[in-house]
C-alpha cells in the first residue's frame, strides 16, 4: 500500500503531479521542475520530505553501538552537531547513507532514506546484540520540512526563529508556537534548514512557511527538482549512486571516513584496505558535450571499450548543459578533462570528466566569522 | 474551429492530423506533454525514412525521463520540425501550431486509423 505524508492533501490542493516514490505518494512537481529548481538556487523553496526515516538511538551503549555500525567517529560528535555517515555491511557495501545527530548524552537521531528504513532497522537490530541500546523508529510520528535556498535563513528569522546556528547543527526550537527540531542541513547544495515536527502540526507549519515566504518568492518544490538540485551538488542518491555492492571509497566518500578511528566497525578491513591500496571503480562527474542526456544505466565507453555505467543523469538548469555521475574503471587515464563516451540509443555521445560538485556549494555557514 | 476537432489520437498519446494535401502531421497530444513536464530534448528522424505503424520514430526527454514516440500510422517522413530540436521547450507551450513533430505520406491502408480515437473520446478514455 502506498503511504501518504501528513501533507499529502496540501500537495494535491496545490496541483502537484503525484508519483509513487519508495512506497510513498509524493509530489514530483507542482508547476515545472526547472522553475522549482531555479527558485531554490535563487530564492527559497519548501519541500515535504516526511517520507524520510527518523530513528532515535538511546541507552548507555549508544555510542559503542553507533561506532560499530558506521565508519565515522561518533565519539567526536558533540552535542547538537550532525555528521554525514554511511551504514556499511560486512563487505563495506552500503546499506544506506545517513545523517547522525547528537541530541543529548546517549541520545542520537538518525535520518535515513525512505526506501531503506526497513533494511536499516533490520541491520541495526541485528547489530545491537550485546549492547544496552534502544532503537526507536519514530518515522511515522514526525514530518520533515526542508526550507532551502539563499533566502531560507532570512525567511525563518522573519518567522521569529533565532537561527544563529552553523551548518550541520541541530537545535530544539519553537516555530509558530510548536516545538521543532531544526537542523541546518539539506540536499540541494544551498544553505537551508530541515525542520522536524510532530505530524499534527505539519500542515500549519507548511502553510505558515509558504505565507511568510511569499515576499521571498518561495515555492513548494517537488522531488523532481530535489533530484536535479542534489545532482548539481554531486550529492549521492541511494539506489542510483550507492548500493550494497559499492563501498564509500568507490563512491568518492573517502573524505568522510576517518583513517585513525580505533573502534572496529562493519566492513572496516575492506574500507581501510581500499583507502590505502585503492579500488577497482570510481565515481566520476560528467558533462555531456551535446544535447543528449545520460540516464541511469547507460554504458560509458573509454577508448572504444566499455568502461563503466551512468548512475544518475539529468539536465543542469543552473549550468545549461547535461550532467551525470558514473562509475568507471579506476584507471588514471580517466581523469578530469578526459573525454569519455556515453551510449545513448545505440549511439556514442562525448562527455568530459569534470570536478565534483558541478556547482559551487553554498551550504557551509559558520557563525562568528 | 479548434484543431483538436480534426485530429485522431493514439493510446500512446500521438496525434494524427490530415492536411489538405493528403499528407499527415504527427505530434504529441497536449495531455502527453503536460504529463511529461518540462521538455528538454527531442530527437527527430531523417526525412525520407519510412516507418511502420507502431515503430519508434522519435525520442523525447523531460527533466525526469526519456520516452519514445510511436508512429500512429505507417508513413514516409516528408518533413521534420527541426526548429523544435533547438528549442524543445516550445512543446510545453503548444503541441499543434508550432509543436508538431513530423509530416508524413501515409504508406499503409486507411484501416490503420481504426484504432485511433477522436480527441474527445481520447480525453474521455484518460479519465
Amino acid at each position: 500500500m502506498t503511504k501518504e505524508t501528513f501533507l499529502h492533501d496540501k500537495h494535491v490542493q496545490l496541483g502537484a503531479k503525484m508519483v509513487d516514490f519508495a512506497g510513498w505518494h509524493m509530489p514530483v512537481q507542482y508547476t515545472s521542475i526547472i522553475e522549482e529548481h531555479n527558485t531554490v538556487r535563487n530564492a527559497v523553496g519548501l519541500f515535504d520530505v516526511s517520507h524520510m526515516g527518523e530513528v532515535f538511538v538511546s541507552g548507555k551503549d549508544s555510542l559503542d553501538f553507533l561506532q560499530k555500525i558506521v565508519p565515522q567517529d561518533i565519539s567526536k560528535l558533540v552535542y547538537e552537531k550532525a555528521v554525514y555517515c554511511q551504514l556499511p555491511n560486512l563487505k563495506g557495501g552500503l546499506i544506506d547513507d545517513l545523517i547522525i545527530y547528537k541530541l543529548g548524552i546517549n541520545y542520537y537521531m538518525i535520518i535515513c532514506n525512505a526506501s531503506r528504513i526497513d533494511e536499516d532497522l533490520n541491520w541495526m537490530v541485528r547489530n545491537s546484540k550485546g549492547f544496552d541500546v534502544k532503537i526507536d523508529n519514530q518515522s511515522h510520528n514526525y514530518s520533515l520540512l526542508a526550507v532551502q535556498g539563499p533566502k531560507a535563513d532570512e525567511l525563518l528569522r522573519k518567522m521569529g526563529l533565532d537561527t544563529m546556528q552553523e551548518s550541520f547543527t541541530i537545535k530544539p526550537a519553537k516555530l509558530c508556537n510548536h516545538k521543532i527540531l531544526i537542523s541546518r542541513t539539506g540536499y540541494t547544495g544551498e544553505d537551508g534548514y530541515e525542520i522536524l515536527v510532530e505530524n499534527r502540526y505539519s500542515e500549519e507549519l507548511w502553510d505558515k512557511i509558504l505565507e511568510y515566504g511569499k515576499e521571498f518568492g518561495i515555492k513548494p518544490i517537488g522531488l523532481g527538482a530535489r533530484d536535479t538540485l542534489r545532482l548539481e551538488a554531486a550529492l549521492h542518491l541511494y539506489g542510483n549512486d550507492l548500493d550494497e555492492n559499492t563501498t564509500p571509497v568507490e563512491a568518492g566518500l573517502s573524505w568522510s571516513i576517518p583513517k585513525n578511528k580505533q573502534e572496529n566497525y562493519n566492513g572496516k578491513d575492506i574500507i581501510l584496505g581500499q583507502l590505502q591500496n585503492g579500488c577497482d571503480k570510481k565515481l566520476i562527474a560528467l558533462k555531456m558535450l551535446d544535447k543528449n542526456i545520460a540516464r541511469h544505466g547507460y554504458d560509458v565507453y573509454f577508448n572504444g571499450e566499455k568502461s563503466g555505467i551512468i548512475t544518475s543523469g539529468c539536465i543542469s538548469p543552473s549550468l545549461g548543459c547535461n550532467i551525470a555521475l558514473a562509475y568507471v574503471k579506476n584507471i588514471k587515464e580517466i581523469c578530469n578533462g578526459a573525454t569519455v563516451q556515453v551510449m545513448i540509443r545505440e549511439k556514442l555521445h562525448d562527455a568530459v570528466v569534470v570536478k565534483k560538485p558541478f556547482i559551487e556549494k553554498r551550504n557551509k555557514v559558520k557563525i562568528g566569522e | 474551429m479548434s484543431i483538436t476537432e480534426n485530429i485522431l489520437c493514439s493510446k500512446s498519446h500521438e496525434y494524427l492530423l490530415k492536411n489538405d494535401d493528403e499528407t499527415y502531421t504527427i505530434g504529441l497530444t497536449d495531455y502527453a506533454v503536460e504529463q511529461l513536464g518540462d521538455i528538454v530534448f527531442l530527437e527527430l528522424p531523417d526525412v525520407g525514412i519510412t516507418f511502420s505503424k507502431g515503430d519508434t520514430f522519435a525520442t523525447i526527454e523531460s527533466v525526469k525521463a526519456a520516452s519514445e514516440i510511436y508512429m500512429p500510422i505507417s508513413g514516409k517522413i516528408l518533413e521534420v520540425n527541426s526548429s523544435l530540436v533547438d528549442s524543445p521547450e516550445t512543446l510545453n507551450e503548444d503541441v499543434y501550431e508550432n509543436g508538431w513533430l513530423v509530416k508524413v505520406k501515409a504508406t499503409g491502408d486507411i484501416s490503420e486509423q481504426d484504432d485511433l480515437l477522436e480527441y474527445e473520446d481520447y480525453k474521455e478514455e484518460l479519465e
